[in-house]
């Protein structure tokens, strides 16, 4: 409770609180702006739970979703319901960072980091006259990818920071996956799902693995390159593109600060 | 029954803004050097840096620039008010204010929708600017 006070200043006054409250307002605006909606997040939220119950290691592993599930969740802080909300997960995950030279030696073949982005907008959401982007993700994006030399047709598969369905759709229509509002068609037929031409989020997600801010995202994208991934490996285990590129993402607040990683096998 | 939701932390900054609200006065900083009508409150202003200040007395008119509707209770000071709402208001003066919008059902509220301020007195110091549809469409 002393989190969410402090979190939420003298908002909290009104009774706006929290990440869910931030960004229901963020997303309402896009609605508003671009036409998205629960329609579009519910293949976000379903496509990653295809790819939890492929992982042992997800919370949701065992627990399909249908669109039924979807449509009938409560609804936390509309328009986002139970399902558009991460997971709260207690548990750790780390990745080791070290140079080419000692990589090479390792038994593992490595992920190698091709190009890094970061953009902070910064503005509180109270006061953001983007909402409904571009968010940091737009300029973070272009930076990682000009670093690498590549562009998003390059990519085999995203790891997109999801703290909430929405997030998935602005940070990738900011990165120019697709225009915006154009993500209610992109995402349709199973895009994003095993089988899919971009997979998303292949370890489930924040949304149906695990909450490990960041590296959820992250150890994900160096798993699958690594090819440690079982059951939801890319490739043929999943009728996917056998990962050479994986583009990852973080983000903070309330679409106030962002970072985009690119990884490539050696 | 006691009021028991948050209220606000009144310091050196936004005390003329509480302080107007208690009489009925929604009051901004607006910037001498550059006219730029600011919130939050501050000593500087965030477009020229100019330290000079006039207060500003809004109309209380502006448009829904987003909302969120609550079903769920953070604080138990709002388990009675479910389902409720939150918006961000643009006043017409510039500043997005966070609000609530009351007298409307949560399904009849749009962005862009015309609201105007009301009043909610909540004790001999506080007073809260919430917004409700515009009498005037």
């Amino acid at each position: 409770m002393q989190m969410l006070m402090t979190f939420s200043g003298d908002d909290a006054v009104f009774g706006h609180f929290g990440a869910t409250g931030g960004y229901a307002l963020a997303a309402r605006r896009a609605m508003y702006e671009f036409g998205t909606g629960p329609e579009t997040w519910k293949k976000i939220a379903m496509g990653q739970r295809k790819w939890a119950n492929l992982n042992p290691d997800a919370m949701m592993y065992d627990k399909p979703m249908t669109a039924a599930d979807y449509d009938n969740a409560n609804w936390v802080v509309e328009p986002l319901r139970l399902p558009d909300n991460c997971l709260i997960t207690d548990g750790g995950r780390a990745i080791i960072i070290t140079s080419l030279e000692r990589a090479r030696d390792l038994k593992q073949s490595p992920a190698v980091i091709m190009g890094i982005g970061h953009h902070n907008p910064s503005t509180v959401i109270a006061q953001s006259e983007w909402m409904a982007g571009p968010t940091g993700a737009k300029k973070a994006g272009e930076i990682a990818f000009s670093m690498a030399g590549i562009t998003p047709a390059d990519v085999d598969a995203c790891e997109i920071y999801d703290c909430f369905t929405y997030t998935v759709e602005i940070t990738l229509q900011d990165y120019g996956f697709f225009k915006p509002g154009e993500g209610r068609d992109w995402f349709n037929g199973g895009t994003i799902e095993p089988g899919g031409r971009m997979p998303v989020n292949t370890s489930g997600g924040q949304l149906s693995e695990a909450y490990f801010m960041g590296l959820t995202p992250i150890a994900e994208g160096a798993m699958q390159i690594m090819g440690r991934c079982g059951k939801r490996q890319l490739g043929p285990e999943t009728q996917t593109r056998s990962p050479e590129i994986i583009l990852c993402s973080d983000n903070g607040g309330i679409l106030q600060s962002h970072s985009s990683i690119l990884l490539r096998r050696l | 029954m006691p009021y028991n939701k948050p209220l606000p932390k009144i310091n050196s900054d936004n005390r003329p803004f509480w302080e107007g609200c208690r009489e009925h006065e929604l009051r901004f900083q607006q910037c001498k050097e550059c006219d730029h009508v600011r919130w939050p409150p501050s000593i500087i202003c965030p477009q020229c840096h100019s330290f000079e200040i006039n207060w500003l007395i809004s109309k209380g008119l502006g448009r829904v620039y987003t909302f969120a509707v609550y079903h769920t209770a953070f604080h138990p000071g709002f388990a009675d008010d479910l389902p409720y709402t939150t918006a961000v208001v643009k006043l017409d003066e510039g500043p997005h204010l966070l609000t609530n919008i009351v007298d409307c059902q949560p399904d009849k509220i749009k962005c862009d929708m015309p609201v105007e301020v009301i009043w909610e007195d909540v004790d001999e110091m506080v007073t809260l600017p919430k917004f409700r549809p515009s009498s005037s469409v």
